[in-house]
């Protein structure tokens, strides 16, 4: 909590990655539907991607997440200052949220499962529109039951989400 | 599957997901009364005291919880209008055993315990105020009525 990356920062910053998200997991979805094998593989292709862009969040920090700098760049000087600033910490843990489930994803699309490159891009899209359309917090509602569940210790958390 | 049908299949994901959603927004931080006959003391939560003589608004938060931040100021601002209320913030994220004894599933939580410690209301997620200011006026109201 005490590095100075650790300010506050513009919570539509993360809503807007989500949504960028959000449309490459349908069209993931969409890819890994298709009966053809050139579809199916690039739809495994897009979810490694997301899941390297979910990886970046998780161990770099939401704040130096590539959509990040394009929401800062592009859309924050168009947008009125926000009405208050947020932690990292939620939007960060929300990022490995993400990371689970894309790369169970390609765990099991690496392992020739095709239903599980759609299934769980369909898990982590719900996740990310959720987030970028209503707000929802992964942080708020996942982290406790993760934690009920035995998944998240007291050191493992340390060391996962404040890299 | 043919095109048109992996099609229809991402327009229901979105549809469903959007109805989850607003399932989902019409039910946080809502005021649910409940009846416990359990007293919550201080001690129950890992603090030493800090609950308020005639109610008190006990907050479960974690480090990962973005609405966190603002409702303690809504329920710190809540506490400090009214005599003898106290709002109390419990970091659950290193405290598992205290998040299953009380069935914390979401942050923020809010118990609102009377004078006694009785666990008069509950909300999950954050809540909304006025709906909170009216039920907490409302125990307020039967406490001094009782004193």
């Amino acid at each position: 909590m005490s590095q100075p990356e650790q300010r506050g920062i513009d919570p539509r910053g993360p809503r807007f990655g989500a949504g960028i998200t959000a449309v490459l997991l349908l069209v993931t979805i969409f890819l890994a539907l298709l009966p053809t094998a050139g579809a199916k593989l690039a739809a495994f292709v897009l979810l490694i991607v997301i899941a390297l862009l979910f990886a970046w969040g998780t161990f770099a920090g939401i704040q130096r997440h590539p959509y990040g700098l394009l929401f800062k760049n592009l859309v924050r000087p168009r947008l009125a200052p926000p009405a208050e600033l947020e932690n990292p910490a939620p939007p960060t843990f929300a990022q490995f949220v993400g990371l689970l489930f894309t790369g169970v994803g390609v765990i099991l699309g690496a392992g020739g499962v095709e239903w599980g490159v759609w299934l769980f891009a369909a898990f982590a899209f719900v996740a990310a529109f959720l987030n970028s359309v209503f707000a929802y917090c992964l942080g708020c509602q996942i982290y406790l039951l993760l934690a009920h569940a035995g998944l998240l210790g007291r050191s493992r958390r340390g060391e996962t989400l404040h890299a | 599957m043919s095109p048109l049908a992996a099609a229809a299949v991402v327009v229901a994901l979105v549809a469903a997901t959007t109805l989850l959603g607003v399932l989902w927004r019409s039910r946080q931080g809502r005021v649910r009364t409940t009846v416990h006959p359990a007293l919550v003391r201080p001690s129950d939560v890992g603090v030493d005291g800090g609950f308020g003589e005639r109610a008190t608004l006990l907050q479960f938060s974690t480090e990962f919880c973005a609405y966190c931040p603002a409702t303690r100021r809504v329920l710190g601002g809540l506490a400090g209008e009214r005599d003898g209320v106290e709002h109390v913030d419990i970091d659950l994220t290193n405290a598992p055993a205290v998040a299953k004894r009380f069935n914390v599933l979401q942050t923020p939580t809010t118990l609102v315990l009377d004078g006694a410690g009785a666990i008069r209301a509950r909300i999950g997620g954050a809540p909304r105020p006025r709906e909170l200011a009216e039920r907490l006026d409302q125990i307020l109201g039967e406490t001094h009525v009782a004193a």
